[in-house]
């Protein structure tokens, strides 16, 4: 089904599994793209400025970036819901972000890291329903 | 950089209700109702909860780890 979404149309019909599995690949890696690469165009660009800009004021609030601590099991749970970021989260890594524990915005700026990277695992699973016919 | 809570609790309201709107409704009708019931829940919810807590103290900030 197209972006004209208000307009009848068949029933959803499955893409199979090898798409559904690049779709949600893809989606990881970049917020919205799963999306796009079901040809759902403006519904894609819609999350990935979403997302996007939840990132952008997370870091510009100087929010936490979670990574696995031992015997902290909330930093796990962190993590795997930053860990949605796919790319974004590595790459942040790599340059050692860190965020600002001293900073007056920094556990708004976490809160917008961690639903920015929530926001895409559920675009992950979003693109994974679209392309297993479940979801138009 | 100024920080205001109303503000970013707006933006972040802003933020998810569009999100999960597009989400979960296809038709364009139900977009719009379900951002507003969202949008309205959280902000309207947010205040009725500083509201609750307005008589409660303060007390000291909390230490710099």
């Amino acid at each position: 089904m197209t972006e004209s979404e208000t307009t009848a149309s068949p029933a959803p019909q499955s893409l199979g599994l090898g798409t559904a599995m690049a779709a949600a690949m893809i989606a990881w890696l970049i917020p919205g793209a799963g999306h796009v690469y079901l040809k759902r165009w403006r519904r894609g660009l819609a999350f990935f400025v979403l997302v996007a800009i939840s990132l952008a004021i997370g870091l510009a609030l100087e929010g936490h970036l979670y990574r696995p601590v031992p015997n902290e099991p909330l930093s796990w749970l962190g993590t795997i819901g930053q860990l949605g970021l796919g790319t974004v989260y590595t790459v942040l890594r790599y340059v050692h972000y860190q965020g600002d524990i001293r900073g007056p915005g920094f556990e708004y700026g976490t809160a917008f890291l961690l639903t920015a990277g929530l926001m895409n695992l559920l675009l992950v699973l979003d693109a994974w329903d679209i392309a297993h016919g479940k979801k138009d | 950089m100024v920080i205001s809570h109303f503000f970013l609790m707006v933006v972040f309201a802003l933020i998810v209700s569009v999100f999960f709107a597009l989400l979960w409704r296809r038709e364009r009708a139900g977009q719009v109702r379900l951002f507003l019931q969202l949008f309205l829940g959280m902000v309207l919810g947010g205040l009725a909860v500083a509201w609750l807590m307005y008589p409660f103290p303060q007390g000291p900030p909390a230490p710099i780890p």
